[in-house]
């Protein structure tokens, strides 16, 4: 991972720099291709803008653009980040995660924004302009980020970009997340348009919502900031767009016309043939290697189109993250670079035609079984040819419910620390919907293996805002560390709370999205200093509890260092008691019933007369009907009488005749 | 007919006949019952009209009939007093005097609508230019009379002033009743306020005013010309908010100069409309953009859809102001030489020109063919799209087409006031007769207050029309009744119709109300009876 990182580093230092002396280079797009094990591949595209504030301010938009800049500047956010995500990042095969995680959110949308305000209320009133309007702009549900999915964080992000030290003061940090959003292709075409060369050329012309959000995992995501060059130039807003997707090769490889998976034919298998069961008919599957074979336009339906020509023509504009020993085979006019780093290499393409990159199926080496090297060796070689080992990530989180029934349950999530000889301290941010009422007392963090008594050491400071019913969520943000090579469960419990019965969506049965907790690694400078205040701080974040949030959160902007790493986990489907819809009509239909038997029964009581029972009129359905029959018997017999008298009228008529 | 009821009272006591009648009861238990029964009435009616105060719907006393008069044009006659003075330095007082009598005359006889009048007035002889511009707000022209060789008239282009001169010998003596002069002065006056007059006409005739006030002679054909006039241009608002956008086909060009163009070209128009409207600008540069039509030649039809609204970033301005586009489009295609209607030769000249046209009420686009080659848009080519987005701005704003430019935007402070005035009184009428129309409908207090804000400012409006302070209140008058029509929370109520109550109380109600009735029956049936019996046995009392 931090290869990807520093390669990329590099590549974009090297573009400032080059920005520097070409002015016109605002523009900036990159394509990072990573083979990943288990037939993956992971898709990095990068798209970089730039506009001079001033320009920004007198609303002259070029490459910057103007329906976002409109909405920023309508609603005071001087810092945002959108994030679309769908899927889940297997970090145990996959590795780290691309841009150390800082490109992505939970499943769902996720949107935190720094907005210039002198009150909170003011803030709140520019946070609703803005989830509304971006989501306007973005077709996504962002106008139901209400004040109950709103919260403020206090230790989890910092601002990325350069602020001035008299905004800074004034900012806000809003931060808002709706884990049940799908993200679909009515979100790509909008982030598409977004680009200064739309999705018609360059590296975003492989983009489509069919291959986009059929892949097993993916991220877009948006971020506005200003930006200072170190020299003291002018102040630059940029917006940094960037698609991560990681790719299921066999899948994607699928004709679009005739997608039913097939089995593989028997030699085209790649079998470990270390297992005492391999023969000719028999195989076990090596899965990490196999379908390491694509081209582009297998893998997004569509080649290249050219570059995009505003691009800064110093950044390649495709790179390619496989051992230099693969041979890979590009369209006629393209120019291959290696990067030098033995796992790298880059991609110059002609701005007209059209780019086809095509990795062909990685070739066994003959020799070594013939020098009778073990199986299991071949086997490493292989895997090492093909592939760029992923790089292990500082953590890795899992989150899953416990507890049964319908009232409580609780939480707990799974922090393994990998490293061996480094502990990791992190801040773990959970935003709870209100109706899951959580017991703080009973929030415990263990090391796995010790006794399950709650350990000290582990949890460092609590910062915690409760929930009110139906107007704010909870927050939780906990600032702990896991020691080298040990696994910490953190658990709480809960309180489920009974909904109204509009509160209930459409399909309540299915049960409501818990956001996904956020995880910030401190990076491990940061960490001893803040270790010293230790005491303070959690006394502090007791303190600092509800009321005073956003004044400490003002006071805290600077105390920790840009985030090291982060990483989300899943989010949780959290199924509430559901009520039978009919209530209301059998409420009013019971209601009724009980009302007529209490009422009606005592008003009888009060009002009838006690007879003996010969002495009233005879009760029961026989005098009723016979009191029937004689009122009818009149009118029956007078019926009868008249019909009869004109018959005989009538034949008396015709006898005249 | 007596026979059947033998009969059954013949059953009836054979059925009696084995039971014992009940013992008679006391007078006490039948006076207690009947408390009972009534005790439970008197609850019931005392909460009958809690129930009624609890569960009705809130409606505000809205001034219903005065909002119709309104509405109807009863309640105010726009009257458009137009004070023009006279600056007659060369001539004598006394002449002066007759002049403006004899021209005022003239004017009176051509003059045939009353709601726009023109009043003559003198300035006093020492006026000086800049005095005069000073009062601008009460004048709407100065007519400065100066002694030539023959009689000519020219309008300032800068200032409303209409120079005229005259031949010496044209001076009406004082007894003379009429003068080829006066006559001439009145009729150049007429023609220039001809199409105000007409515009204000066609404002009046097109609600529903009253016809004593209509004007008489609106053509059918003038009628259209400015139908199709005031449908181009945009609802009248205090902020516009102006969008030029560079659209290109292919990547190049990806720059303009935009901002010096606007400086240049546009912004002493903006200036000179800041007055009855502001201005905010954006600009942007949109590459790959491919129109909505593809041929080569754009025919008429064409136009309409050339924009193509799906994919390019067109969304208007957030915030409360109206977007106007100005579409610069770099590609090869042209407009094909049928295009421009020939039916109405004011369209061909004004709104279709070789490379641009407006779409009413959203903006302009203008097609610019470049070399294939340039990356740049520059300040000089630039300057005819400008210019020609300059003049569609004053189309859509629906400033008039002829005169002077201040005497135009004078005029459009008028038209705009009295099209404010009028659309708020419709919208009040419109709000009446909907109350009326939905007798469920809740209407809150903050309704019947904007109405009697709006009121309160059109009562304003209607006196001081013609002036800055008209428009300011016609103005806020129409918020407030667009405020009042569009109240979030009238709306709400419409939906919960009679049928549901129904469906609620008569389960609840039902099994409480029939033993309560029977009750009441029973008492009223036994009181009948011990009243007839009374009076049976007082006549037989009588007879004994």
């Amino acid at each position: 991972m931090r290869r990807f990182l520093s390669f990329i580093f590099v590549s974009l230092l090297s573009s400032c720099f080059i920005q520097s002396t070409t002015a016109s280079a605002d523009y900036h797009e990159q394509l990072v291709l990573r083979p990943l094990p288990l037939s993956a591949l992971l898709a990095s595209f990068n798209f970089r803008s730039n506009t001079t504030l001033s320009a920004f301010e007198a609303h002259n938009f070029r490459f910057f653009p103007r329906s976002l800049g409109q909405i920023l500047q309508h609603a005071g956010t001087r810092e945002l980040h959108l994030r679309f995500s769908l899927g889940r990042w297997d970090a145990e095969s996959w590795g780290a995660r691309p841009w150390d995680g800082a490109r992505e959110g939970g499943t769902g949308v996720e949107l935190w924004a720094w907005l210039e305000a002198e009150t909170d209320d003011e803030a709140d009133h520019k946070w609703l302009t803005l989830t509304n309007a971006l989501s306007g702009l973005f077709c996504a549900s962002l106008n139901f980020i209400d004040g109950t999915r709103t919260t403020r964080p206090v230790m989890s992000f910092q601002p990325e970009g350069d602020h001035p030290n008299s905004t800074v003061t004034n900012m806000h940090l809003l931060y808002g997340v709706l884990p049940h959003e799908v993200v679909c292709t009515e979100n790509l075409t909008p982030f598409l348009k977004l680009l200064p060369c739309k999705g018609k050329a360059g590296i975003a012309s492989l983009l489509d919502g069919h291959k986009l959000f059929d892949a097993s995992w993916q991220s877009m995501a948006i971020d506005v900031r200003p930006v200072c060059p170190a020299d003291g130039g002018e102040c630059v807003l940029e917006i940094e767009q960037t698609i991560d997707m990681v790719l299921d090769i066999e899948r994607s490889k699928r004709p679009r016309g005739n997608p039913i998976p097939r089995p593989l034919p028997g030699h085209e298998l790649h079998c470990n043939s270390s297992k005492p069961y391999h023969a000719g008919d028999t195989c076990f599957p090596v899965d990490s290697i196999a379908h390491q074979d694509w081209s582009l336009s297998q893998l997004f339906g569509k080649t290249i189109k050219g570059t995009c020509p505003l691009t800064d023509p110093n950044t390649p504009p495709v790179c390619l993250q496989v051992p230099d020993s693969r041979a890979v085979s590009i369209s006629e006019g393209a120019v291959e670079k290696k990067n030098g780093d033995r796992v790298s290499r880059c991609f110059d393409i002609p701005p007209e035609a059209d780019f086809e990159l095509a990795l062909p199926r990685p070739e066994a080496p003959t020799s070594p079984p013939a020098q009778g090297e073990s199986e299991d060796g071949i086997q490493l070689l292989i895997e090492e040819e093909v592939l760029v080992k992923p790089e292990t990530p500082l953590l890795y989180a899992e989150r899953s419910f416990t507890g049964h029934g319908q009232e409580r349950g609780g939480v707990q999530t799974i922090l393994r620390n990998p490293s061996p000889d480094t502990a990791v301290e992190f801040i773990y941010m959970e935003s709870l919907p209100w109706f899951m009422r959580i017991y703080l007392h009973t929030m415990a963090a263990r090391v796995e293996g010790q006794a399950s008594h709650d350990n000290p050491s582990l949890i460092h400071e609590v910062y915690y805002r409760p929930a009110v019913d139906r107007a704010r969520g909870t927050q939780l943000e906990v600032r702990m560390r896991v020691p080298p090579a040990s696994t910490v469960f953190l658990t709480y419990d809960f309180e489920k709370s009974i909904l109204r019965y509009t509160e209930y969506p459409p399909d309540a049965n299915r049960g409501f999205d818990v956001a996904a907790a956020v995880i910030t690694i401190l990076a491990p400078g940061s960490g001893s200093e803040s270790s010293e205040s230790d005491g303070a701080g959690a006394g502090a974040g007791a303190g600092a509890g509800a009321g005073a949030g956003a004044g400490a959160g003002g006071g805290q902007q600077r105390r920790f260092a840009a985030a090291a790493y982060s990483l989300r986990t899943t989010s949780l489907l959290c199924s509430l008691p559901t009520p039978d819809f009919s209530m209301p009509y059998n409420v009013i239909i019971f209601t009724s019933t009980a009302i007529a038997l209490c009422f009606g029964g005592m008003f009888n009581i009060l009002v009838r007369r006690f007879v003996a029972a010969d002495e009233g009129p005879k009760v029961g359905l026989g005098p009723a009907l016979t009191k029937l029959g004689a009122r009818l018997r009149p009118a029956f017999e007078r019926l009868v009488r008249r019909k009869g008298r004109r018959g005989v009228d009538g034949v008396g008529g015709e006898k005249d005749l | 007919m007596t026979e059947p009821t033998v009969v059954a009272g013949a059953v009836i006591a054979s059925d009696k006949s084995t039971r014992k009648p009940p013992p008679p009861e006391k007078a006490s238990d039948v006076r207690r019952r009947t408390w009972v029964i009534l005790s439970f009435w008197f609850i019931v009616l005392c909460l009958l009209p809690i129930w009624w105060r609890t569960t009705t719907i809130y409606r505000a006393n809205l001034p219903l009939d005065e909002m119709l008069e309104w509405a109807d044009g009863k309640a105010c006659r726009p009257v458009f007093p137009l004070r023009i003075s006279i600056q007659a330095d060369a001539l004598q007082e006394q002449e002066a005097q007759n002049l403006l009598r004899l021209t005022q005359h003239a004017l009176d006889d051509l003059n045939d609508f009353s709601g726009h009048h023109l009043r003559l007035q003198l300035s006093p002889p020492s006026t000086v230019e800049h005095q005069s511009r000073d009062r601008d707000d009460d004048t709407a022209l100065i007519i400065r009379l100066v002694p030539g060789e023959f009689t000519s008239s020219t309008l300032d282009p800068y200032a409303p002033i209409l120079d005229i001169t005259y031949p010496p010998n044209t001076i009406p003596s004082p007894t003379s009743s009429s003068s080829s002069l006066a006559a001439y002065v009145a009729s150049q006056l007429r023609t220039t306020f001809a199409e105000e007059q007409a515009i204000i006409s066609y404002l009046l005739s097109t609600n529903s005013m009253p016809t004593e006030h209509r004007p008489q002679g609106l053509t059918p054909e003038a009628a259209e010309s400015l139908s199709k006039r005031t449908t181009r241009s945009l609802k009248y608002a205090p902020t516009y908010h102006l969008t030029f956008s560079l659209f290109t086909s292919g990547p190049l060009p990806s720059s303009w100069d935009i901002e010096a163009a606007i400086d240049s070209y546009m912004r002493p128009v903006l200036d000179v409309l800041s007055p009855i409207h502001n201005f905010t600008i954006d600009t942007q540069v949109q590459l790959y953009a491919s129109p909505g039509v593809q041929s080569q030649i754009l025919n008429k039809e064409d136009l309409s859809s050339f924009v193509n609204a799906a994919e390019w970033p067109l969304s208007p301005s957030i915030g409360g102001a109206p977007t106007i586009n100005f579409i610069l489009f770099v590609g090869n295609q042209t407009i094909g030489s049928t295009a421009p209607s020939s039916d109405n030769p004011d369209d061909a000249t004004n709104i279709t020109t070789t490379s641009s046209w407006l779409l009413p009420q959203w903006g302009t686009v203008y097609l610019l063919s470049l070399p294939p080659s340039s990356p740049h848009v520059s300040l000089a080519t630039l300057k005819q799209p400008l210019l020609t987005f300059t003049s569609h701005l004053l189309s859509l704003t629906g400033t008039p087409q002829s005169g002077s430019l201040p005497l135009r935007l004078s005029t459009l402070a008028r038209i705009r006031s009295a099209d404010l005035l009028l659309r708020a009184s419709s919208t009040l009428g419109s709000l009446a007769r909907l109350s009326l129309a939905l007798p469920s409908i809740a209407i809150p207090g903050s309704v019947a207050d904007g109405v009697q804000k709006t009121m309160a400012h059109l009562r304003l409006a209607c006196e001081t029309l013609g002036g800055a302070e008209g428009l300011a209140h016609a103005r806020i008058a129409e918020a407030e009744a667009e405020r009042a029509f569009f109240e979030k929370s009238m709306v709400g109520q419409l939906y919960f119709p009679d049928e549901h109550k129904i469906a609620v109380y008569l389960p609840l109600l039902g099994p409480m109300a029939v033993p309560l009735a029977m009750g009441l029956l029973n008492i009223v049936k036994e009181w009948t009876k011990r009243r007839r019996e009374k009076k049976e046995r007082g006549v037989e009392k009588k007879n004994v």
